[in-house]
């Protein structure tokens, strides 16, 4: 069930009792995990975290922790399958559900005891009705009762009788005729119900606003809220309209607490925290690069212009040289740019990019300013900490311990981590790009008629990075954007695509991810999700669907053929 | 040399940094009292002849073996003694229970020594407060909050606080517990305390 007033429901519920927190392995799950951990000290309430990548994950969690804990806290897992059956908890076992993912399971929506979902009723959500769905089994009685009538009064003429048990029969044959209906009926509620798998409202923000209805709201929780946000549209999990109108309720927040900054005779002290509202440019880590490397290493401007091709690289130096940016300056770092080049740097490049077809190289963001050298743009700490979490440095390292580093880079005193965290991240870039390129250039993206395909061979430089969800998902995003940009036939333009890329040598297992296709009004529904669950039924293919996002699945390499024939007759 | 094997007792201790107590050193100890009181005997030889035959040659030699026996003595007390101290060290250290393998580096008597140190302690600090008695190994520096947030660094299975309730306390899992609780276990380096 939904829980309507968050602080009544949950957080007094909560407060005096020791809590499981089990989170995913995202930016912002890590965000609100941050927020509510910040809660839970102010309290003192008793928590244990404990990170969790998959189902599997969360299964075996669950299991070592069912005997000590009574109330759970699920961040961003949980809200898209039956919960109940899958962890089969006590009936003492409460659970709190905080999940971006939808659709939300009905069996969760409409449970009254164990299920609370921390997500607000208004999100889109569009939940088909009760009596769409459940139904009592009390009718089968009904049947039972008719045929018992018939053998009471038993001196009535049989023809009499005989016309009771035809009206008997009648009846339930309608009652099972109509029975019938209703299943179809419901079978087809359910299926366009769950059929597209998309993202709400996100979780930091939602812990965000129980900070604030508790008045314990922190410019810090503030940040992490912002960052969860910014990571949701950084992945390309939800629609632009919906980022700008959250953008709109974070914007007053911030204004809310920048209140004391205007203060002329108090200023706060240089050290203090302070976020300021940006409608800075698209180009990811500009501020803690050189502006060239951003421009060659960001999705938006890198597409625009083509530089894989020579032509785009031309139309670069042209781009250039119109702003009037020597190319020196350019190429350095940023922060020792020529401060007269730096002033007016956005509004430049606001104008010239107009003129080569980029309208929205400016995006609404926030950034952080604390102490002297300390200015992160959400995007910035978005990058840096996808980067630390999935990183693949050190080989044997358990998926934990990067989800701690990770943890540890969003807070303000840990600002050593943040930066290797900004260095892995433009590692990622390039390789990103580089990998974009090549794929380009070899033409290894096929159309295979309902859908675009793309496989990394395992020689490829880099295939490493690749084999993380997070990262691929954002290389899948980048080559259909520059497949679009590249292409000229009309119609691979409206194409999803799907890729494929070595997860694990030795086991010889792939990750594969789906994404939608790129359009400007997307609304980022995605329905890989029940598509490559049939087709893993279809053809018996030794799947893996593990992730909490149904759109990414482990597979066989072997049975990688297979699966893809039954996913193009599924979806032709 | 004489007064070497003395050297050797103190070398060792100052060998073993800080806290740590090696094993205890019967065998340097016995031949330390072997040479003193080989010494002593030849010094006792000496003093009668030098009485009795008037030999005020022999004078230096009794001298130098005085001052041999006096440095050897200096020696293995400051050898015991700061063993003893150790010891001490290790009871605000370690809790009232020692590690096996601490006690198998001490000898008998230090062990008389240390359950009588605890018994006076814990007399003491039954003492406190009125006759209601407080712990005053716990808190060595004064605490900032009741309850700390801690991250375990390696598997320890199950543990259990003050209510009853228990924790599984896995690698890489944070907690929030009361921080009296956690003490010992920081000490020990299974927990790690995070400050954020």
């Amino acid at each position: 069930m939904f829980v309507t007033d968050i602080r009544k429901d949950f957080y007094e519920v909560v407060a005096n009792q020791r809590v499981a927190l089990l989170v995913a392995a995202d930016i912002d799950a890590l965000c609100a995990c941050k927020i509510l951990q910040a809660l839970f000290h102010c309290d003192h309430v008793q928590y244990t975290l404990v990170p969790v990548t998959g189902w599997q994950d969360l299964c075996t969690a669950f299991l070592e922790h069912k005997e000590q804990f009574r109330y759970f806290v699920l961040i961003n897992c949980g809200a898209n399958v039956d919960l109940l059956e899958m962890l089969q908890p006590d009936d003492d076992s409460i659970f709190f559900i905080c999940d971006t993912h939808r659709p939300v399971d009905v069996v969760n929506v409409y449970n009254d005891t164990q299920i609370k979902l921390l997500i607000k009723q208004d999100d889109d959500l569009s939940v088909p009705s009760y009596d769409d769905i459940f139904r009592d089994e009390e009718d089968e009685d009904g049947d039972g009762d008719d045929s018992g009538n018939e053998s009471d009064g038993g001196s009535e003429p049989s023809g009499k009788r005989r016309r009771f048990d035809e009206g008997a029969i009648e009846r339930r044959i309608e009652r099972q005729r109509a029975r019938r209906e209703w299943e179809a009926r419901r079978r087809e509620i359910l299926f366009d119900y769950e059929q597209y798998e998309y993202h709400g409202t996100s979780a930091a923000m939602m812990f965000f606003e129980l900070a604030w209805v508790l008045t314990k709201d922190t410019k810090d929780m503030l940040w992490w809220a912002v960052i969860g946000l910014t990571d949701q549209w950084v992945h390309d999990k939800i629609t632009h309209m919906k980022y700008v109108t959250d953008i709109a309720t974070m914007q007053r927040h911030v204004s809310r607490h920048n209140h004391r900054n205007e203060d002329e005779e108090n200023s706060l002290s240089i050290d203090c925290m302070r976020i300021s509202f940006e409608y800075d440019l698209r180009l990811t880590l500009y501020q803690h690069w050189s502006l060239y490397e951003s421009i060659c290493n960001s999705c938006y401007t890198s597409c625009s212009f083509k530089l894989w091709t020579l032509n785009g690289q031309k139309k670069l130096q042209e781009f250039l040289a119109d702003m009037g940016l020597p190319l020196k300056q350019v190429k350095q770092k940023f922060n020792s740019m020529d401060i007269s080049i730096k002033e007016n740097l956005r509004d430049v490049i606001e104008e010239s990019s107009n003129k080569y077809g980029m309208k929205d190289i400016r995006i609404q963001t926030f950034g952080v300013h604390f102490g002297f050298k300390n200015r992160f743009l959400a995007g910035d700490m978005v990058h840096a900490a996808a980067a630390l979490l999935e990183s693949t440095e050190r080989d044997e390292s358990d998926t934990t311990d990067n989800f701690i580093k990770a943890l540890d880079s969003l807070s303000r005193s840990n600002i050593e981590w943040l930066h290797s965290g900004i260095d892995l991240a433009k590692k990622k870039l390039l390789a990103i790009q580089q990998t974009v390129a090549s794929c380009i250039c070899t033409n290894l993206i096929l159309s295979q008629g309902p859908f675009l395909y793309c496989y990394l061979m395992e020689g490829t430089p880099d295939v490493k990075l690749f084999s993380k969800p997070l990262a691929l998902t954002l290389l899948c995003k980048y080559l259909l954007r520059a497949f679009v940009h590249s292409t000229r036939n009309k119609r691979c333009k409206l194409l999803p695509l799907v890729m494929a890329a070595p997860k694990d040598v030795e086991k010889g297992t792939a990750i594969v991810v789906g994404i939608p296709p790129e359009s400007e009004t997307s609304d980022k529904k995605n329905f890989f999700g029940r598509a490559f669950e049939k087709a893993a039924e279809s053809t018996s293919s030794r799947t893996l669907h593990n992730h909490f996002d149904m759109s990414i699945i482990e597979l066989k390499t072997e049975d990688r053929s297979k699966f893809l024939d039954a996913l193009i007759t599924l979806l032709s | 040399m004489f007064c070497e094997k003395a050297i050797e007792l103190i070398r060792e201790l100052q060998r073993n940094s800080e806290g740590q107590l090696p094993a205890f050193n019967e065998d340097g100890l016995r031949q330390i009292l072997q040479e003193m009181e080989a010494l002593y005997e030849q010094n006792q030889a000496d003093v009668n002849k030098a009485k009795s035959a008037a030999r005020s040659d022999l004078i230096p030699s009794i001298k130098l073996r005085h001052c041999c026996l006096l440095r050897n003595q200096r020696c293995i007390m400051a050898y015991l003694y700061d063993r003893l101290l150790r010891i001490r060290a290790l009871r605000w250290e370690y809790g009232s229970v020692l590690p096996a393998n601490v006690r198998f580096h001490m000898s008998a008597e230090e062990v008389q020594w240390f359950s009588q140190y605890k018994k006076s302690l814990a007399s003491f600090m039954r003492s406190l407060g009125g006759g209601a008695g407080l712990d005053i190994t716990q808190d060595m520096k004064p605490p900032k909050s009741l309850y700390i947030q801690v991250r375990c660094l390696k598997d320890h299975g199950e543990f259990e606080i003050d209510d009853g309730t228990v924790i599984l306390l896995k690698k890489n899992s944070q907690h929030f517990l009361p921080r009296w609780k956690c003490e010992q276990l920081i000490r020990q380096g299974v927990l790690e305390h995070v400050v954020s």
